[in-house]
């Protein structure tokens, strides 16, 4: 891009994504995927999941969080604003969540936690898998993000994600069962995942000329090779095989290797496609007039 | 009472002066402008078009910044000013990201300078005491509210008396900007945008800007 073209043509987004924004970047990855292996380990009533869960969306994703913010010890200020801002109401979520999650662990050597407090951990482990998706769409401006589907698409991923982390989990800790009845989880948000994407990338090409440029960008653009390599290859091709497989053959004949790679290929996926739509997020022009060419 | 600009198009040179006089007069660091001039060419020869477009922070009455801000440090006066308290400021830049203007500035790092490896210059020091802009927050043009505070109080009248006028406006040599109160219908603001149909930026978004264009 031309300095003449800044603000005349689409402009990408750069504060969210490049220089320190990476860390926002994976702030929302794995606060997202901690929350959602939490949130699946607690169906499954697995601790050790539900631990890795919590510490890495605490650790992992909070400390990416706050090294992100220009001043991080000004961080408690961010929870003043619920009423109107996603990130003050998302980490408000992932605070409750925090303290919740500790709680129910804390219980859980004793004896069984309470259901209501299994239950409201896990709304709350939800509304943080959530949250991200809706600070983005919330962002008029730029239309990659500015759709509904966006939520729905970052809820899938980290559940997916979650979900996956959690077979890993089982399969490292010889849990069979647990094993056999995520990968069951992983199927369905697998194929749910893939319908979205195709879904949302199709309904933000036809809504608005900005939103085409921005799938044109990811799909055949400067970063298509991380689209069809990362994202779909490795992310969605892969592990549809690796499920498909154990769909005919049973899970017990594939072998734990295969799983473990499926399931960082997956993870992989995931995180390349949010950094696209970090990325390709574009501003529409100032002077709407002004010619962009757009094939 | 609601203060805001009307930008003449038509009259607008692309000489720089506001993007300039704004830089000088709030001493701003390197990489960081409050008001800035677009130019776009399209076409190829000899049917090229030139397009120039004065940007600065809108001042919306529908702020996308002012509702994002997680911490409450942008907020919005009754004058209708758009301000950031940057000790409030936490450097999320939700705000900056939510602009559909892009019109603010995440300002990183306070040891830049204008002549990288020689120090600052005495301006630049001076400039910094004068008007410091906190590093690792994000910042944006205030519609000049000192200068604007400063003349109501001393009974000038804002937008017609110089020192009571955004530095922008008084910066540009063909008068191509008008500064005043659209709460008011006989004002000069009102009047050029009702006269000759101002118009704003992405009014789809409903922010409601308070820089209007005219051509």
């Amino acid at each position: 891009m031309k300095l003449y073209d800044w603000m005349v043509k689409p402009t990408p987004q750069t504060e969210w994504i490049e220089r320190r924004g990476i860390l926002l970047w994976l702030a929302f990855f794995f606060i997202e995927l901690g929350a959602g292996t939490f949130f699946v380990a607690t169906f499954f009533d697995n601790a050790l999941a539900m631990l890795i869960g919590w510490l890495i969306c605490a650790l992992l994703g909070g400390g990416a969080h706050l090294l992100y913010l220009g001043h991080p010890f000004r961080f408690w200020r961010i929870v003043l604003r619920p009423q109107t801002s996603w990130i003050s109401r998302g980490l408000t979520f992932v605070g409750f969540f925090l303290i919740l999650g500790l709680v129910d662990m804390g219980l859980r050597l004793w004896a069984e936690s309470p259901l209501a407090l299994v239950i409201v951990t896990d709304v709350f482990a939800f509304l943080v898998v959530i949250y991200g998706g809706f600070a983005m769409n919330y962002v008029n401006g730029i239309a990659l993000w500015n759709t509904a589907l966006l939520p729905i698409l970052y809820v899938v991923s980290g559940i997916w994600g979650g979900a996956g982390l959690t077979l890993c989990i089982g399969l490292a800790t010889g849990a069979t069962t647990l094993v056999i009845m995520i990968e069951e989880w992983v199927r369905i948000l697998l194929i749910g995942f893939i319908i979205l994407l195709a879904v949302y990338l199709i309904s933000v090409r036809y809504g608005t000329t900005t939103g085409k440029v921005s799938v044109r960008e990811i799909v055949s653009g400067r970063w298509w090779p991380v689209m069809w390599f990362l994202v779909v290859s490795l992310g969605l091709v892969l592990p549809i095989g690796v499920v498909s497989s154990s769909f005919v053959v049973g899970i017990e004949h594939i072998s734990a290797a295969v799983l473990y790679i499926s399931i960082f290929c997956e993870l992989i996926g995931d995180l390349s496609m949010r950094y696209l739509i970090l990325k390709c997020g574009l501003y529409s022009p100032l002077i709407p007039s002004s010619s962009y060419a757009v094939s | 009472m609601r203060w805001g600009m009307v930008i003449d198009r038509k009259k607008c040179i692309g000489c720089y002066s506001c993007m300039i006089s704004c830089k000088q007069s709030h001493a701003l660091p390197p990489e960081v402008f409050w008001s800035r001039v677009l130019i776009s060419e399209s076409g190829s020869y000899p049917t090229v078009s030139k397009e120039i477009l004065p940007v600065l922070c809108n001042h919306c009455r529908e702020a996308a910044c002012v509702r994002v801000c997680p911490t409450g440090a942008t907020t919005r006066r009754e004058d209708g000013i758009v301000i950031i308290d940057a000790d409030k400021c936490v450097g999320c830049r939700y705000c900056l990201i939510a602009c559909p203007y892009q019109a603010r500035t995440y300002h990183a790092d306070k040891r830049k300078e204008y002549w990288p490896g020689q120090g600052i210059t005495e301006l630049e020091r001076v400039g910094r005491e004068i008007y410091p802009i906190q590093p690792r927050t994000v910042t944006k043009c205030n519609f000049c509210m000192e200068r604007i505070d400063d003349g109501f109080r001393h009974g000038l009248q804002v937008g017609i008396d110089r020192d009571a006028t955004p530095i922008c406006v008084n910066a540009c040599p063909v008068v191509a900007r008008t500064f005043g109160d659209l709460d008011n219908a006989n004002s000069n603001v009102s009047r050029l945008i009702k006269e000759r149909k101002g118009r704003v930026l992405h009014p789809q978004y409903g922010t409601e800007p308070s820089v209007y264009y005219i051509e």
